[in-house]
């Protein structure tokens, strides 16, 4: 066994490091407080090769070979630690490429990809609760229903929705969208939209019956890793924002790091946070070397990970005290941040319960 | 032992403020918080039906019509149970809501307790009337500061006496009605040889040159109350107004640590009626909810997470009311005032925070009221001492040692 991460990996994890700690960390506050990332992400970010490194190279993209999750899941920690909403954003193109590049039809590939050469985005809608009516129309599909709140979804020109009835990719246009600033990820840029009888293409239709519940779960396991691999990096930055104001406040005539109930509350925090991390970097190998069991890593690493951010972001506002209640310091913008972790795609426990029922129920 | 409650009274006030919180306060609770703002309408109501707690100083009687302070003084008194029956349901309807109406009660606490008649008649005169926007006027109590929050023995402001007149400095951190108080309850210290003894409040009206109401913060949750800094720049207040009387014990920190002590289990209801209104929430969207086509109801994975909060929500109810009951026999309650306000905040902060989860995407929708109650939760584990000072006293009350 061996934990070494290859050169390739080390300098990705460098690169994107220093652009977390520089740049995200420093626009987070402004972008929270405004809803909305600078100007300068997109440039930037792109520079480092986001938004297209799950569109193939024979596409306009950067994709050569297998995409790696693992490469992902080590980026997207360290995009964690720098701000959730804008790691939001950089991550958001990845499920619909890689889902319509393996199995979408040449029109999709072309209307998709095309746009996000572009500059456009995608996102990822799941519709967890069973709230969505898919009827068939033909070749295509009539969906009615609402989508999100989803990240990225007022700016995506497409939106991969995963259903139990079908997987598709919808295009926006004409579509009404209303945009919304949550509480947390405030700079997202997301969105709902109504949709009423909105008619989905044949050829966008990437899945749909039996096939859709396979196509499905590869998908959110997609999605699950990154989304665990970035919730423990917001666990992570929580703890050593926690760590360096304990060791410089002082109450009772000592820094407050030196008390043991907040010694064993950091440790606790970081404990939660290097699990969920490792946790992730599993699922994501598993993922990429096609193990038996990758789907159900990636779930459970979701479970991890998001039990580690709530804990972690709640306990620094603890040892922050009264400074971390208020907006002038880092941590209740993490706090509001991790709660998008556990819901989005819908709680991952009860998931897995109703999976395993399922399970039990057809004699597995 | 008087567990429920379930007197006349009590079960009339229970539900005289329930109907206010469930009619007035939840149908403007989003707005506030969302804009930051405080209630000043309903504040005044409020004030109108005496529940801004500033009655307490001219010995009126409250809104039950029951007045402690007169008859036997061996029988038992009502208002400590009184007091946490009806901060479950305001704070039920808004934490930051309830907070803004009782704010000025901080203050006047102190000067209830410690002040002279001369002190309770200006603090009464300060308040009177409205200010120039039209709005009731609020107190201030202003005692953390920048380097004092949970340690309050450590104040740096401080007062020096010049003739009849005390000269006040420093800045003080985290005040409740800080920008828009018409008097002040501030806490400095008077002699710096003296430690704790030293500490005194003083009275000191709004307009008071030095008096610089600071930046208002921005905060997590309970938007609707206002919290800011104050400055006090050579502050000169008359000696007239120093509470207490000069060079005697009282008015000094440690009657302010008995009130807070008093306070803990009114603060453990509040976050209690948090953890109702989220747990409340859910259960009518499990009662009318379904999930790929079965209904939520049947699910295990659903109903005993509401088990659990329901559970825990008792606890919470039960160990602030016994809190109370203690304190209205006049028992010594220390350690369980602060059991019910720690367990009430991890109460809150527990139900608050799986109910967003099992809510799913829905809870993450701007001004969705679990979402607020999730912000709103964190600051009862933080104020009115952490939850590791409330540990820290009962750790004390097991050993007579502090645990560092």
């Amino acid at each position: 066994m061996d934990f070494k991460l290859d050169d390739e990996q080390q300098m990705i994890v460098q690169t994107i490091r220093k652009f977390a700690e520089r740049d995200l960390r420093g626009w987070g506050p402004d972008a929270d407080r405004a809803g909305a990332a600078p100007d300068r992400l997109v440039p930037v970010a792109s520079e480092l090769g986001f938004f297209l490194d799950a569109v193939p190279a024979a596409n306009d993209g950067m994709l050569e070979g297998a995409y790696s999750h693992a490469t992902r899941a080590l980026r997207g920690y360290e995009l964690g630690r720098g701000c959730a909403a804008m790691a939001a954003l950089l991550e958001t193109n990845v499920e619909p490429a890689l889902a319509v590049g393996k199995w979408g039809s040449s029109n999709a590939k072309q209307a998709l990809f095309g746009s996000l050469a572009s500059g456009g985005l995608a996102t990822t809608v799941h519709d967890s609760r069973g709230l969505l009516e898919i009827t068939t129309d033909g070749e295509g599909l009539r969906v009615t229903g609402k989508l999100g709140p989803a990240p990225a979804l007022a700016a995506a020109t497409h939106v991969l929705v995963v259903a139990r009835e079908a997987v598709f990719l919808l295009s926006t246009d004409a579509v009404k969208r209303d945009a919304i600033t949550p509480s947390g990820w405030r700079a997202a840029k997301w969105a709902t939209i109504h949709l009423d009888t909105k008619g989905v293409h044949g050829w966008n239709v990437l899945a749909r019956g039996e096939q859709a519940k396979l196509v499905g779960d590869e998908i959110l396991a997609w999605a699950r890793v990154s989304l665990a691999a970035r919730a423990a990096g917001v666990a992570a930055s929580a703890m050593e924002l926690a760590k360096h104001y304990a060791n410089e406040r002082v109450q009772f005539k000592q820094k407050i790091g030196s008390f043991e109930s907040l010694i064993r509350l950091r440790d606790d925090g970081e404990t939660a946070a290097i699990t969920a991390r490792l946790f992730a970097l599993h699922a994501a190998w598993a993922l990429d070397t096609n193990q038996p069991n990758a789907f159900d890593l990636a779930s459970r690493a979701r479970v991890v990970a998001g039990d580690a951010v709530a804990k972690a972001t709640i306990d620094a506002v603890q040892i922050f005290g009264g400074y971390g209640f208020v907006n002038d310091y880092p941590v209740e913008k993490l706090m509001r941040d991790a709660r998008a972790f556990e819901a989005l795609h819908g709680d991952e426990r009860f998931g897995r319960v109703l999976a395993e029922k399922a399970n039990l129920a057809g004699g597995n | 032992m008087d567990l429920f409650h379930d007197s006349p009274m009590f079960s009339g006030v229970r539900q005289m403020l329930g109907g206010f919180a469930s009619k007035l306060i939840r149908p403007i609770a989003i707005k506030h918080d969302q804009e930051e703002s405080m209630p000043w309408d309903l504040m005044k109501a409020a004030a109108g039906m005496g529940l801004t707690q500033t009655s307490i100083v001219d010995g009126r009687k409250q809104i039950t019509g029951v007045d402690d302070s007169a008859g036997d003084p061996k029988k038992p008194q009502s208002m400590a149970r009184l007091a946490v029956i009806g901060s479950e349901e305001l704070a039920w309807g808004c934490a930051g809501i309830c907070l803004a109406i009782g704010g000025s009660g901080l203050a006047a606490s102190p000067v209830a307790r410690m002040g002279t008649e001369e002190q309770k008649a200006e603090f009464r005169k300060l308040l009177a009337g409205s200010d120039e926007k039209g709005h009731i006027k609020v107190a201030a109590m202003a005692l953390s500061e920048p380097g004092t929050g949970s340690d309050i023995s450590g104040l740096a402001t401080t007062a020096t006496q010049d003739g009849d007149y005390w000269v006040i400095r420093g800045s003080k951190q985290w005040i409740t009605n800080g920008q828009s108080a018409a008097v002040y309850v501030v806490w400095a210290q008077t002699d710096v040889n003296a430690g704790r003894a030293g500490v005194r409040g003083f009275l000191v009206a709004r307009g008071t040159p030095g008096l610089v109401p600071g930046k208002k913060e921005t905060k997590l949750g309970i938007r609707a109350s206002e919290t800011a800094q104050v400055h006090f720049e050579d502050c000169r207040v008359h000696k007239d107004m120093m509470l207490g009387i000069a060079g005697e014990a009282s008015g000094g920190l440690a009657d302010t640590k008995k009130m807070l002590d008093s306070t803990r289990p009114v603060v453990g209801a509040q976050a209690t009626g948090i953890a109702r209104a989220a747990y409340e929430f859910l259960l009518e969207r499990v009662r009318g909810g379904s999930l790929h086509g079965t209904p939520m109801a049947s699910h295990q994975h659903i109903m005993f997470e509401l088990a659990e909060m329901q559970m825990e929500i008792t606890a919470s109810r039960m160990l602030a009311h016994r809190a109370a009951w203690m304190a209205d026999h006049r028992l010594d309650n220390v350690m369980e005032a602060s059991m019910a306000k720690a367990h009430g905040a991890r109460t809150a902060q527990t139900v608050t925070t799986r109910a967003m989860t099992l809510l799913g995407e829905e809870a993450l929708e701007p001004g969705h009221p679990v979402e607020k109650w999730y912000r709103d939760a964190k600051i009862y584990d933080i104020f009115e001492g952490t939850g590791q000072i409330q540990r820290r006293i009962i750790a004390k009350q097991l050993t007579g040692q502090n645990p560092t």
